[in-house]
């Protein structure tokens, strides 16, 4: 898998289409597992996992407690893989850097916030290559 | 030459950026474009700061500020060819474009203005063998507030960024005074 990381309007979706032209895009559905996007890969095609964001923001709602949602989703992260493997399909994933800055006074904001930098260390531990991109440009932070 | 610095509040950009400018000049005076509009006390004593910063009694190089708050090309206009000019910062500009108006009722510029007065600030820099070093603030790797206004003003910077980012020969990250390259300009 690579990981795409990088703030708002970083310009990370212009640098994945780059790099993948003909990839097939995937956003995630509120509630939906992860290992669940394995479904819609097509053979010899690069998948993009996005909407991570709101895909976590969705996750408030439930009532599973953020340790179960990180035990699912490690959970289903080697499932991913190995459908990506078995399948041909080069895994490429983008989520967004909230990490900075304030640590907002919102009970859902401050829960979203943790949720996002778990689920990208997570991601990031997963990963082959990762990569930020900041402004346009683009780092490798791994690979 | 075209260098874009950018960082977080008080990560030390402005500092990183006039050593930029001084090293460009190379002993002839610098010219500093400054956007803030002095609205209250604080605002006054950043502007002191700053000013102190960049002209301690021992300097040797003198510094030519321009005040302008929107105009920022007229402003690039009066620097001379092949000289060195620091604009700060990209930030409270873009505010200003998008903002600019709302008080007085008067006509504000569109997002699409501001970008091409941008884009003409920096045609006429290259042009003119002008060495433009641009300031601006990270804001854009927390969490948003959730209003339409905010929002659209991030996407209207970040438009501004990633068209510098790319354009400029120099992108220099600062972290607490450390400058990180993202673009080195290449040796010719």
């Amino acid at each position: 898998m690579q990981l795409f990381i990088g703030g708002a309007c970083a310009g990370k979706r212009d640098v994945v289409k780059q790099r993948f032209p003909g990839a097939l895009w995937w956003r995630l559905a509120p509630g939906q597992r992860l290992q669940e996007v394995a479904q819609v890969m097509l053979p010899n095609t690069p998948l993009v996992v996005h909407g991570v964001f709101e895909w976590l923001m969705a996750t408030l709602d439930s009532d599973l407690s953020i340790d179960e949602w990180r035990a699912q989703w490690r959970e289903d992260f080697p499932r991913l893989h190995q459908a990506a493997t078995s399948n041909n399909v080069a895994l490429v994933m983008i989520t967004s850097e909230l990490g900075r800055g304030l640590v907002p006074m919102a009970r859902d904001q401050r829960r979203l916030r943790d949720l996002s930098g778990w689920f990208t260390q997570d991601a990031a531990a997963q990963a082959i290559q990762v990569w930020y991109v900041r402004h346009g440009l683009v780092q490798a932070l791994k690979g | 030459m075209i260098v874009f610095v950018s960082g977080g509040a008080r990560s030390g950009k402005s500092h990183v950026a006039e050593q930029c400018v001084l090293q460009a000049a190379n002993g002839q005076p610098c010219f500093y474009v400054a956007t803030a509009s002095v609205y209250d006390g604080e605002m006054a004593e950043r502007v002191a700061r700053h000013q102190a910063e960049r002209s301690p009694p021992q300097a040797s190089t003198q510094w030519v500020t321009l005040e302008v708050p929107l105009a920022i090309d007229q402003a690039i206009a009066q620097v001379p060819d092949s000289h060195a000019v620091l604009l700060d910062c990209l930030t409270l500009w873009a505010s200003q474009v998008m903002f600019n108006g709302e008080e007085d009722e008067s006509e504000p510029f569109s997002s699409h203005e501001g970008f091409s007065l941008l884009v003409r600030c920096v045609q006429d820099a290259r042009a003119r063998k002008i060495t433009l070093v641009i300031v601006s603030n990270d804001l854009n790797e927390a969490p948003l507030p959730n209003d339409p206004v905010t929002l659209r003003y991030v996407e209207f910077l970040q438009r501004l960024h990633r068209w510098l980012a790319n354009e400029a020969d120099s992108v220099i990250e600062v972290v607490a005074g450390q400058p990180i390259e993202w673009k080195a300009v290449a040796n010719s």
